[in-house]
């Protein structure tokens, strides 16, 4: 009765490599969404979110504050906050699965859209750009350079992981290629079988019925 | 000494800035329009991208036909559009600065999981180096560097998703094959015992049999 029509819109990101997204999204009254992401164990991941201020001046009403939930695929809580205007979390993760994190605003009558901002970021992304400021330009362009260097690992890494993706998928077809085989057999004996069965049932039972 | 810092910290922004290439990489399922906004930070950047229809609950009907996806400049101009397919990679220049929303639109009513990821590169024009006095060709260079990377990863998380969509689609088949296999298995042993059964009724005793 209440829910209206609560959408659930899942996103999922498809991804092992490190990614970062910083995107906008809107949210409606009593709305939930989520964003999930495959995350592999022992790597660091950072998120901050905030919702857009329609208007800088005034402050942000009740309404307009957004509630936040980030689970793993087990269930663990690794952060959750209500009603709030910003916030960050970060986390290493533990178990490689796909890790959640939901936004939802209060119910409110006159249908309100909040814009969240929301960057996520695992991996390489992780390290925080921030601490460039301190350093020197030569330290500046190293650390430019090692960040590429870190990405090519990641896109050697997800070279493999691609590659043995793609043999399970070959395993999976050959699998299931060969159960097709068994299974055309076996189609076959049925059919022959039933045919048999039939054919004797009714043999006997002409023969008790004394026509043959 | 001011000005050399000034000079620092103007490299450190467009080290920052260069950083600041949005990539975004999610997927998300489509019942009618789900859109993503990015902002543009330069005039003439590189906007690429890719997204996979990972097929949701493909059971009973052939492949979804499709869905559509329009890039919407600030202005309200559509910029790039592509109709009905099921994953492509595309590419173009900002014609301004800006927000830019990212829409993918259901004309069916079946939900449809869409995997995509976006990627917004900057590099440094001659332009910018004739400006900046502290902005050195290597700056360029590694700008480069970091767009052909960032155009391997791009690809690897196309790839990545295609594997996504391909193992739906073969998972599904051979359950449908199993499904349809126990099935026909069922009814041609249904067939056989009713045709047994008419049979034995049509020369019981009860019906006089000179009558068949």
């Amino acid at each position: 009765m209440i829910l209206r029509s609560v959408l659930v819109l899942v996103l999922l990101v498809g991804i092992l490599s490190p990614a970062s997204e910083s995107l906008r999204f809107e949210l409606q009254s009593s709305q939930t969404k989520c964003i999930a992401e495959d995350i592999k164990s022992n790597s660091m991941t950072v998120g901050k979110y905030h919702v857009v201020k329609p208007n800088e001046d005034h402050p942000l009403p009740d309404s307009h504050k957004l509630s936040v939930r980030v689970t793993s695929s087990y269930g663990n809580n690794f952060h959750s906050a209500e009603k709030v205007e910003s916030g960050q979390f970060a986390f290493t993760a533990s178990e490689q699965g796909d890790y959640t994190a939901c936004f939802w605003v209060p119910e409110h009558s006159p249908q309100i859209t909040v814009t969240v901002d929301f960057d996520w970021r695992t991996g390489v992304h992780t390290k925080d750009w921030t601490n460039v400021a301190k350093k020197g330009q030569v330290d500046a362009m190293e650390l430019e350079l090692k960040n590429l260097f870190d990405t090519v690992q990641s896109i050697h890494e997800e070279m493999f992981y691609l590659r043995a993706r793609e043999e399970e998928m070959q395993e999976l077809n050959k699998a299931t290629t060969s159960k097709m085989f068994w299974l055309s057999f076996l189609s076959l004996f049925l059919c022959l079988s039933v045919a048999g069965l039939q054919f004797w049932h009714l043999k006997s039972f002409f023969e008790k019925k004394k026509l043959i | 000494m001011e000005k050399t810092r000034g000079g620092m910290w103007a490299l450190m922004c467009f080290l920052l800035l260069n950083w600041l290439s949005n990539v975004s990489s999610l997927s998300v399922t489509v019942t009618d329009v789900e859109c993503v906004y990015e902002y543009v930070l330069y005039q003439g950047d590189t906007i690429s991208g890719n997204f996979v229809v990972v097929d949701h609950d493909i059971f009973w009907s052939s492949d979804h036909p499709g869905i559509d996806f329009i890039v919407t400049s600030p202005g309200g101009n559509t910029v790039h559009s592509l109709k009905g397919t099921s994953g492509d990679k595309f590419e173009f220049q900002a014609p301004r600065s800006g927000m830019y929303k990212f829409c993918f639109h259901n004309a069916y009513s079946t939900p449809e999981t869409v995997a995509f990821h976006i990627h917004i590169g900057h590099i440094p024009s001659e332009h910018d180096l004739a400006k900046d006095e502290h902005l050195n060709p290597i700056n360029v260079k590694i700008a480069k560097l970091r767009e052909a990377l960032e155009s391997v990863t791009a690809e690897q998380k196309y790839l990545k998703a295609r594997d996504t969509r391909h193992r739906h689609t073969n998972e599904s088949t051979r359950k449908r094959v199993i499904g349809y296999t126990v099935g026909e298995y069922l009814m041609l042993v249904a067939a056989s015992l009713l045709q047994v059964f008419y049979i034995r009724r049509l020369f019981s005793k009860s019906v006089a049999y000179n009558r068949v």
